[in-house]
């Protein structure tokens, strides 16, 4: 049996029982947290211990109380198995290099997180039991910000609130790019499990300019221009010399990330933000059709998002306002619903971003081209204040808010939600097969298509929220087994997820093939053989 | 105030049923800006500075209930941070430091209705 079987054979099978030496580990009667394979109360105990000696007792949590607030999450866990058993909270390189050398000496794993809010993907929740949380969120410096080559070097625990709040009262004329998350999340995090936003800067990790990591040993690596001493382009020049390593450790666990150079875009003169409304559900081909060429040209060179109706009520309006508990969301309905608030079955956003010159040079054919594909192309002129323009005109420069989290009260009380996230070449008849797929099987377990493509320069994640009241235990049980439907089913068909929720990683990485798993173990294996670094992230042990 | 009564309470607050206004985005009402000086860390921002960079993205926007104005216990406040509730995530003290929770539960107890919110 090789060394990967062997620890993942040790999976989940962790000791329980912390609470019965009174050490509050989040255990308890009715659900212990279980530690780490193989690790003893003294391990634990004697690492927490070390922990509180570096950081100070204040930010280390090990009691069910403090530790709550990193297991709250949306995603479908009825088994309540992705459950941390601490967390440490370290404000300084130094410190994190002090909890990695404790850790690799008690043998206890960590989960890192920057700003925690991978909402929909696991929150702070790690992949498998008896992990303490690295929270980053402590680490919040802005180092640099450079106006002149639209570059900043962060710390993981800035929010994009705060790398925004920086540059408007310096008034740096450069914009951020967000996911719809933005205020409560973070450029690094975001980056670092390759997120997108949605101005022409929106595929984040494509503008991602050079890293410094703590490796599993506790020494400290710079990629790119970032280990040349007196080097002044670690910001500038992505590539360094030899093998390009930030994609390591991106989607991964084989570093903790503790600095990130990015590149910012310059505000332009003129920012001019239009929707494409189409009317019916089976217009998906033709939108994708009408698109790809302008994205490919980069005649429009932002990220799209194509929302359909059911996603976007779902921000604003619960669905019994839509139809009655219980009926299925069918189309008359939603295209009712739409139609009342300004919206067709397929609503896409894009934007033009120059000065009066060039956006009026471009804006004609694009025009021209959408219009074929049956789609009423709108502005601000026809849109006004319409909440929905009105979210996806700040998204698409940079703008901050917290609208779609109106999502997770779509069904009861909400607060379920897991994001299936599936890729495909940006061709219609693909959407078209995805859309029908999606949908037969949401609705086979009874659950709703609200969806939304993203238009990537040649790709498209097929973004399919899953959307479940997760008070109501026979609908997460179901939103659960729903779930790996999607995984397996779409796998079936040659596309798989471009990220995954800690739900759903192993799953998600066997079908990226055992050759690739192998890889990544055997290099996980030899940078990290006592398996500290957030075990089980995208599948790897 | 026990944990079951702080969960009752939070599960009584109402959810909004329907955008009231067609307005969405845009900053939250305005606060004294957080001055972060380059290479340093946030410093301790103030309630108002936290409801407004925080909460008030969804609290009182058509997202989440309205919560000034109802002279919430500042336990429940503090309790729900911490923990979340459906569909509002749980604040971690990384986010909301000990310190800021103290002074917005508080505040966010005895603090007036807005009239510009709306959602509830
Ligand atoms: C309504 C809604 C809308 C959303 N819209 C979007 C969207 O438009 N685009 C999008 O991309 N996402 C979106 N999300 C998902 C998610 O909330 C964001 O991607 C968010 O930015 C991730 O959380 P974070 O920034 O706090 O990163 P974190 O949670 O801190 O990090 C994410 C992951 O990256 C890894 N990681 C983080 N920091 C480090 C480090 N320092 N070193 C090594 N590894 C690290 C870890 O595996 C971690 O789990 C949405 C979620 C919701 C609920």
């Amino acid at each position: 049996m090789s060394l990967d079987l062997d620890r993942r054979g040790l999976l989940g099978a962790g000791l329980a029982g912390a609470a019965s030496i009174g050490l509050g580990t989040g255990a308890s009667a009715a659900s212990p947290a279980p530690l780490a394979p193989g690790r003893s109360m003294a391990d634990f105990a004697g690492a927490m211990k070390a922990f509180r000696g570096v950081v100070g007792a204040e930010w280390v949590f090990g009691d069910e109380e403090a530790v709550a607030p990193y297991d709250k999450a949306y995603i479908p866990d009825p088994a309540h198995r992705y459950k941390p058993v601490g967390a440490v909270c370290p404000q300084s390189l130094e410190e994190v290099q002090a909890i990695v050398r404790i850790a690799n000496q008690y043998r206890q794993p960590l989960w890192t997180v920057s700003t925690g809010k991978n909402m929909g993907y696991g929150m702070t929740s790690p992949a498998t039991p008896g992990q303490v949380v690295l929270d980053l969120k402590r680490m919040n410096r802005i180092l640099e910000v450079d106006a002149e080559l639209g570059t900043c070097l962060l710390e993981p625990g800035v929010t994009y609130q705060q790398l925004k709040d920086y540059l408007d009262e310096n008034r740096i004329p450069l914009w951020i790019d967000v996911p719809t998350v933005g205020p409560i999340a973070s450029p690094v995090g975001n980056t670092l499990d390759r997120g997108v936003g949605y101005t022409p800067y929106g595929e984040h990790f494509m503008f991602q300019c050079g890293m410094e990591v703590v490796l599993p040993s506790g020494e400290v690596m710079r990629t790119g221009m970032g280990s040349i001493k007196g080097s002044t382009a670690w910001q500038a020049f992505k590539w360094g010399y030899g093998p390009y390593l930030d994609g390591l450790f991106t989607q991964s666990n084989f570093g903790i990330v503790t600095k990130m150079g990015l590149w910012l875009m310059p505000r332009p003169p003129v920012y001019k933000p239009f929707m494409v409304r189409h009317g019916e559900m089976a217009d998906v081909p033709r939108i994708i059709e009408a698109m790809r060429p302008l994205r490919v040209s980069n005649l429009v060179a932002n990220c799209n998002l194509m929302m359909s109706a059911s996603y976007q009520l779902a921000m604003f309006k619960r669905r019994n306002e839509i139809v009655p508990d219980g009926a299925p969301l069918d189309d008359a309905s939603v295209k009712k619903a739409a139609k009342a608030n300004g919206l067709g079955m397929w609503n896409t956003y894009f934007a033009l971003y120059g000065t009066d010159e060039t956006i009026a040079g471009v804006e004609p054919i694009i025009r021209a081209s959408l219009s074929a594909s049956g789609g009423e192309v709108l502005t601000a002129a026809e849109m006004g204040d319409n909440p929905w323009f009105h979210h996806h005109q700040t998204l698409m420069q940079g703008g901050l808010n917290l609208d779609e989290i109106g999502l997770l009260r779509w069904r009861g009380s909400g607060g379920g939600l897991a994001w299936f996230a599936p890729v495909a070449a940006a061709r219609g008849v693909e959407a078209e097969r995805q859309t029908a797929l999606a949908r037969q099987i949401v609705e086979s377990h009874g659950f709703d298509y609200t969806a939304a493509y993203a238009i990537g320069w040649r790709d498209l994640h097929h973004i399919i929220a899953l959307l479940f009241d997760k008070a109501d235990a026979a609908e997460h049980a179901r939103a659960d087994a729903c779930y790996k439907d999607l995984v397996v089913r779409f796998g079936a068909q040659g596309w798989a997820s471009y990220r995954t929720g800690v739900n759903s990683m192993d799953l998600v990485a066997r079908q990226y093939g055992e050759v690739n798993r192998r890889f990544n173990a055997t290099l996980k294996h030899a940078i990290d053989p006592n398996g500290i670094l957030s075990p089980g992230k995208s599948g790897i042990i | 105030m026990t944990r079951s009564m702080l969960i009752m309470l939070a599960a009584a607050l109402p959810l909004p049923a329907m955008p009231a206004l067609a307005q969405q985005g845009g900053a939250p009402a305005v606060a004294t800006p957080v001055h972060q000086a380059l290479g340093q860390v946030l410093p301790k921002r103030s309630p108002e500075q936290v409801y407004a960079k925080v909460c008030g993205y969804c609290h009182g926007r058509n997202v989440g209930p309205i919560i000034l104005g109802r002279g919430l216990p500042a336990e429940a406040v503090h309790y729900i941070v911490r923990h979340g509730q459906n569909a509002m995530p749980a604040f971690r003290p990384t986010e909301i430091t000990p310190a800021e929770l103290d002074a917005l539960s508080p505040w966010v107890s005895q603090s007036p209705a807005r009239k510009e919110e709306h959602g509830q």
